[in-house]
């Protein structure tokens, strides 16, 4: 899976915005949006949120999550603790990325924000990676992991499953007795 | 995403090869140690070292892989094998001690391949011999996991030169999972770009030929 197409998963998460113009109710085939109202919150998906954003028609709110205090609490609860701790939102890492690229100057302490999710992705992602060797190294069969992002077993999920392939190979040198069949 | 011209075969499960794979065609060219154990009348030419018209009972020359798996039979005395010195219980000492430090790449480039291939030549020593294999695999594996996640667009054949074949298209494909995240951070993931093929085969354009 590409990273490109984690990301276009994410876009069907739902933000709220202040539109500046009006229109009545859309249906689309994946569900009614709107009225909009200017002047009033109304909540979109954010495909619909970003491409309003760069036609100016609208202003993006920031979910409840993208916060420095709150995004502090959670990098710090995430350095405590060895397991993943439950983030508020399956997309941070996309939303982060798309929100802050494109609708910088509705985000209060934008740059403040990025580090802070740049640091929670690095802990989870250096956690993933102790727990993905301590499983290879004692050969187990089975390890659960909760709490984790889409976005960041992407990008183990190549690495991870070809060294299990690889392990099992060397695993079942161990059992002889297959028949040479030439 | 990359997508190569051709389907690329992997390597065999175990004891098994796959016979269209390309790194089980080159590691089964390795030469062997072994001894015969009946005379091979008007075959002296197999052997470099004597003149004579045929090779006599119990010589001991080398064999690529695959001839000697071919000859190999328990029951008809043909051949016996040797193990070649990496598999041999001195080495298996120094892996069982320290599986990051060893150069495998020196070792024979092959060395999980061609470990698990030897077992079919049955040694008393094969669970030995198997154990060590998956051991040094585990071992080694931090080690190659970390470096190639970690190497964003540096030159990494330092990192690599200890590697053997099956360690490095692990390296490979942990490097490409790191860059395909760090190219969508950035942005570029959605970057058209032309294709390899075209740019190589110097396409003729329109624009030129009516020039």
């Amino acid at each position: 899976m590409d990273p490109a197409e984690v990301e276009f998963l994410a876009e069907k998460e739902m933000v709220k915005i202040i539109p500046n113009f009006s229109l009545d109710k859309i249906y689309l085939i994946g569900g009614d949006l709107g009225p909009f109202n200017p002047g009033l919150p109304v909540e979109v998906p954010v495909w619909l949120a970003l491409n309003l954003k760069q036609r100016q028609k609208c202003r993006i709110v920031p979910p409840e999550w993208m916060d420095t205090d709150k995004l502090e609490e959670i990098r710090e609860q995430e350095r405590k603790l060895e397991t993943f701790t439950p983030i508020p939102s399956p997309y941070y890492m996309e939303l982060t990325k798309l929100l802050l690229n494109h609708a910088a100057d509705n985000i209060p302490k934008a740059d403040e924000i990025r580090t802070l999710v740049k640091d929670i992705w690095d802990t989870r992602v250096a956690k993933l990676r102790l727990s993905a060797d301590s499983f290879i190294s004692q050969q187990e069969a089975h390890a659960q992991l909760d709490n984790l992002t889409l976005m960041e077993i992407n990008t183990t999920r190549s690495f991870l499953l070809d060294s299990l392939n690889y392990m099992y190979k060397l695993r079942s040198n161990l059992q002889p007795g297959r028949s040479k069949d030439y | 995403m990359d997508a190569l011209s051709y389907l690329s075969v992997p390597p065999g499960i175990g004891m098994e090869e796959n016979f269209f794979s390309l790194d089980d065609i080159l590691l089964s060219h390795e030469r062997l140690p072994c001894r015969t154990e009946s005379a091979f009348p008007r075959l002296g030419f197999l052997e470099k070292s004597s003149d004579s018209r045929d090779i006599p009972e119990g010589t001991k020359m080398e064999m690529p892989l695959w001839l000697a798996k071919g000859l190999y039979e328990k029951k008809r005395r043909v051949l016996s094998m040797e193990l070649p010195k990496v598999y041999r219980e001195g080495w298996r000492t120094v892996f069982g001690a320290d599986p990051a430090v060893v150069d495998l790449q020196k070792m024979g480039p092959y060395y999980y391949g061609l470990g698990s291939q030897m077992l079919h030549f049955d040694s008393p020593e094969n669970p030995e011999i198997a154990n060590t294999i998956l051991q040094t695999f585990i071992g080694r594996f931090r080690r190659t996991m970390d470096s190639s996640q970690n190497a964003y667009n540096e030159d990494t054949s330092a990192l690599v030169e200890r590697l053997d074949c099956l360690e490095r298209s692990l390296f490979k494909s942990g490097q490409s999972g790191l860059n395909s995240f760090q190219l969508w951070e950035k942005g570029r993931s959605s970057h058209l770009t032309a294709s390899s093929l075209v740019i190589n085969y110097r396409k003729r354009k329109i624009t030129d030929l009516q020039a």
